[in-house]
């Protein structure tokens, strides 16, 4: 699949994101409306970050119907904190996702503080066919190369990354898990990330 | 904890695999290191490039409801509206929130020993109990919130953690520790501040068999060292077995 898919765009126009991939820059210019209040961008801001907001959201959270409810406030706080977006700092997704990651994972730590957690594991598990029509189209590539950089990594580097960032573990909760020292965890998330880092990077530009 | 220490977290602080204080920790290490802010910024967007597998269709209400409440959302100005923005300029202000972020979860770690003692002493006097917590919680918020805030933490002997959050501007810490095993019955862990080669002075003593606490501490700041000790319950004049040190300076 992603042979044919990289084959069909010669090198020199790799540049020049297909229509089913998200431009990065759209995203920006999008907040930026979105900070000057512009409703109607935001409602296009939605579509283009939705799915992957709600899709990591409910990845931590197992629960369709938390999700839901976090993917919202998520959503909300972008609106209302458009205008304190810094560019200098870095890309408007990673901005938009590091604020959906930690609503996620805050959650998750307040539910394992209360120790009242609920499964709805009935619930969580029915995948919609539509959602799969709609990840062929737009995520297929984007997914690939994510698997194949972790598939790159280490088991421990791997594991290490996962845990944390699809799981919403804690680096100590981590160690404990994977039975592994402190120290070698907190190093094994940094050089997985770098490792990650640069094979995504060569991917992108290749 | 120790720059070095700190810088270890870059890659778990990317991940939000820190908890509270360490969060806050890193950031004010990050916002003196330069190469730190880079590679922090560089491993964040790495981190996010994770959530491209992760595509999930929302329920199409979600669209609704979102759009509904962005309506009656009113939205932040841009941080120093009134001037001319630097880039920095958010920095402070970005931590300050931070901290009041920390000072509700570090409230609600300690919820549950607040609860027991709220319990057990309102019939005695509720009123004075409320009021001493709400005093107690506005005084955390003010410590954590500071902007000279230095923090700092420790393992314990056993298993577990310290952790000190001083403000020199406050004259105060915020301790907050959880040891994994709990002290005898009859055994209590106390608390020290140590100057230079001084004898170690008292700082309090946990109920007996308490191992977690989070204490407003006065007098931390000018201190070489906190400490930690294991005491015959209602504690000792000096410190006898100590399980943790902090180091202040």
């Amino acid at each position: 699949m992603t042979e044919r898919g990289a084959a069909r765009r010669p090198d020199h126009l790799s540049a020049v994101p297909d229509p089913e991939s998200r431009p990065p820059s759209d995203v920006g210019d999008l907040l930026r409306a979105v900070a000057r209040g512009d409703e109607a961008a935001f409602g296009r801001l939605y579509d283009l970050v939705s799915p992957r907001v709600y899709g990591l959201i409910r990845r931590v959270l197992r629960d369709p119907a938390q999700a839901e409810e976090v993917a919202q406030e998520v959503l909300v706080e972008v609106w209302r904190t458009a205008a304190r977006f810094d560019a200098g700092r870095g890309s408007a997704t990673a901005w938009i996702f590091t604020i959906a990651h930690r609503r996620a994972v805050d959650r998750v730590r307040a539910e394992q503080a209360s120790a009242d957690r609920t499964m709805r594991v009935g619930v969580a598990s029915v995948d919609t066919p539509y959602d799969e029509v709609v990840d062929e189209v737009s995520g297929r590539l984007e997914r690939q190369q994510v698997r194949r950089c972790l598939d790159d990594l280490t088991d421990l580097q791997r594991q290490a990354v996962t845990l944390a960032y699809y799981q919403g573990h804690s680096y100590r909760e981590v160690a404990d898990l994977l039975e592994a020292p402190l120290p070698t965890v907190k190093t094994r998330m940094r050089d997985g990330l770098i490792r990650l880092r640069d094979c995504l990077g060569t991917e992108v530009n290749a | 904890m120790t720059t070095t220490d700190i810088h270890a977290l870059l890659g778990a602080y990317a991940l939000d695999a820190v908890d509270d204080l360490e969060r806050v920790a890193f950031e004010r290490h990050v916002a003196e290191c330069e190469a730190c802010r880079t590679e922090v910024g560089e491993l964040r967007e790495t981190a996010t490039r994770l959530a491209d597998s992760t595509w999930s269709v929302p329920p199409p209400r979600l669209r609704s409801d979102v759009m509904a409440a962005i309506g009656r959302t009113r939205q932040l100005p841009p941080v120093e509206s009134a001037r001319t923005v630097v880039p920095r300029a958010t920095a402070p202000r970005w931590r300050r929130l931070t901290a009041v972020a920390v000072a509700a979860g570090i409230l609600a770690a300690g919820a549950s020993a607040g609860v027991w003692v709220v319990q057990e002493q309102r019939v005695r006097d509720e009123r004075a109990v409320v009021a001493a917590a709400e005093a107690r919680e506005a005084r955390t918020r003010s410590i954590l919130s500071a902007t000279d805030l230095v923090v700092r933490t420790a393992p314990i002997i056993g298993g577990g953690r310290v952790t000190v959050a001083s403000s020199a501007s406050q004259g105060a810490s915020v301790v907050s520790m959880r040891a994994d095993a709990s002290p005898a019955k009859d055994r209590a862990f106390q608390m020290w501040t140590i100057r230079g080669t001084g004898p170690a002075v008292s700082a309090g003593v946990l109920p007996a068999g308490q191992a977690s606490a989070v204490e407003i501490v006065q007098g931390v700041p000018g201190n070489d060292v906190f400490a930690i000790s294991l005491e015959p319950a209602g504690g000792s004049p000096s410190p006898h077995e100590v399980v943790s040190q902090v180091f202040l300076t």
